[in-house]
């Protein structure tokens, strides 16, 4: 199975824990990731606020166009990311008047999008192309016992809705989460918003809805959370000590990618599972399922 | 009060602006039925939930929309745009409203600081280098901002300490140049449109 692949900026800072697990696992699972070359930032959810969905999309389209030639589906890692270029998409795709303003701007750098790619996440793809059998058959050391709470977040399943799992109450990386032995909590606030990129201009967004949903999780009895989403990763992560100061909590909720599981269920090398990187250490938590420094 | 008397009159020019912009018109097809304002992460401290803003720009509210606070508080979380029973893209009419209000000068939140120094991050770059972008931000802002920032200090060190704050940018695009021409083409492009 070969795709292209989009990392996006996130996996080359905050999120190298996502690009090297996503990277593992999908050579463990015979998945060929291509990198979309010379590729350019989407956007996220900012450059749009600032010169218009149009800008944004042309920018985006770029990436797309430079992957179309190899007719392969582009497979995105940041649910962020996955936004931008799935809309992106979409508008190329449906929207002929804009297909040709857009490819008037993508001719000045010698570009044409047609719309004939497909646009995936990498947990989309791990369900849907390789299943949950080819996964649990991959296990080396299933994480019998292992409370997750799956955080799916908001981008992965609402950037086009009804895609590949509910809108509203996804359940699809829970069975993922399943399908390497864990049990999959209880999670009522599981495709509710983190803050998203409120980190830097407004703290106190974050803080708010990372409590919630830690309080959340605590109350289905989860031992980890996990995520596709490197914002969600992130705030989660480095802000829950945050949290704990000025809640009078006491959280201590280790935040791994998906795919970090993934790799600690398949008994993949230190490097695949990336936990150094983790901020709330995952050492004690998964100490009994070989998670290694 | 003799004004009382009088018919309320309705300036219709700011809403006309406001529905001419890239998703404007889609504001047209709001209800006011409010499942905007109980889907929203962020509602509770809007100065109005999308739906009063909506309401506002067709009642030609140019300062109160524009002053408000609201579209700087949306978070992109979608849960209102996969809601709304009449189809708005809600996420999308708040990014013509972020733009607007930069555009016209009411440009005062942090929010509209830290987009305005991802995009010269994004523009100069072709990526998003998340120190750089931090950089920006701190110098659009000033020094009071600074001073609050070093009360989240140890949330930088840790993150620092983990490997996820690397100290030099990525290398840039390197069809920047082409990049630039792309963007600049789009720009004159979009202008077109707007007319």
């Amino acid at each position: 199975m070969k795709y292209s692949f989009y990392p996006g900026c996130s996996m080359e800072a905050t999120a190298q824990a996502n690009l090297k697990s996503i990277e593992a696992v999908a050579s463990a699972l015979d998945i060929q990731l291509e990198e979309i070359p010379d590729w350019n930032c989407c956007g996220a959810t900012v450059v749009s606020g600032v010169v218009g969905d149009f800008i944004q999309q042309v920018m985006t389209g770029r990436n797309l166009a430079i992957a179309e030639p190899k007719g392969q589906d582009v497979v995105v890692g940041c649910s962020s990311c996955y936004l931008s270029l799935a809309v992106t998409n979409k508008r190329f795709k449906e929207d002929e008047h804009f297909r040709a303003l857009a490819n008037q701007a993508l001719a000045e750098g010698g570009l044409k999008y047609d719309g004939t790619l497909r646009v995936r996440q990498f947990l989309e793809v791990v369900i849907n192309d390789v299943g949950f059998d080819k996964v649990a058959r991959r296990v080396k050391r299933p994480l019998k016992g292992l409370k997750v709470a799956g955080y799916v977040g908001c981008q992965t399943v609402r950037a086009i809705p009804y895609e590949f799992d509910d809108p509203e109450y996804p359940v699809l990386m829970d069975r993922l989460m399943e399908a390497l032995g864990a049990t999959a909590t209880e999670f009522p606030m599981k495709a509710r918003c983190c803050g998203s990129s409120q980190t830097i201009p407004a703290t106190d967004i974050v803080i708010d809805c990372a409590r919630k949903i830690f309080d959340s999780a605590a109350a289905g009895g989860a031992q980890v959370i996990v995520t596709p989403c490197p914002m969600c990763q992130l705030n989660l992560d480095a802000y829950q000590q945050r949290v704990n100061q000025l809640h009078g909590t006491s959280f201590n909720m280790p935040v791994l990618f998906f795919t970090q599981l993934m790799a600690i269920a398949f008994d993949l090398a230190p490097d695949a599972q990336a936990l150094k990187y983790n901020i709330v250490s995952p050492y004690e938590a998964l100490a009994t399922y070989g998670a290694s420094k | 009060m003799e004004q009382n008397n009088k018919p309320v009159k309705y300036d219709l020019t700011f809403a006309r602006e406001i529905y001419s912009l890239e998703n404007g018109s889609y504001i047209k097809q709001c209800m006011q039925c409010g499942m905007c304002a109980i889907s929203c992460a962020t509602r509770e401290i809007m100065d109005y939930s999308p739906r009063q803003l909506f309401n506002l720009i067709k009642l030609g509210k140019k300062d109160e929309v524009l002053q408000a606070n609201t579209m700087w508080h949306c978070t992109s979380c979608c849960t209102c745009k996969a809601r709304c029973p009449r189809g708005v893209p809600l996420v999308d009419v708040m990014h013509d409203l972020k733009k607007y209000a930069i555009e016209n000068g009411y440009a005062d939140y942090p929010q509209a600081a830290f987009y305005k120094a991802f995009w010269s991050e994004v523009a100069g770059r072709g990526k998003v280098f998340e120190g750089g972008v931090t950089g920006r931000y701190y110098l659009i802002r000033g020094l009071d901002e600074v001073k609050k920032a070093m009360d989240m200090k140890d949330v930088g060190i840790n993150m620092l300490k983990h490997g996820r704050l690397p100290l030099l940018p990525p290398k840039k695009v390197k069809g920047m140049g082409n990049l630039k021409k792309i963007i600049r083409k789009a720009q004159e492009l979009q202008r077109k449109e707007a007319r």
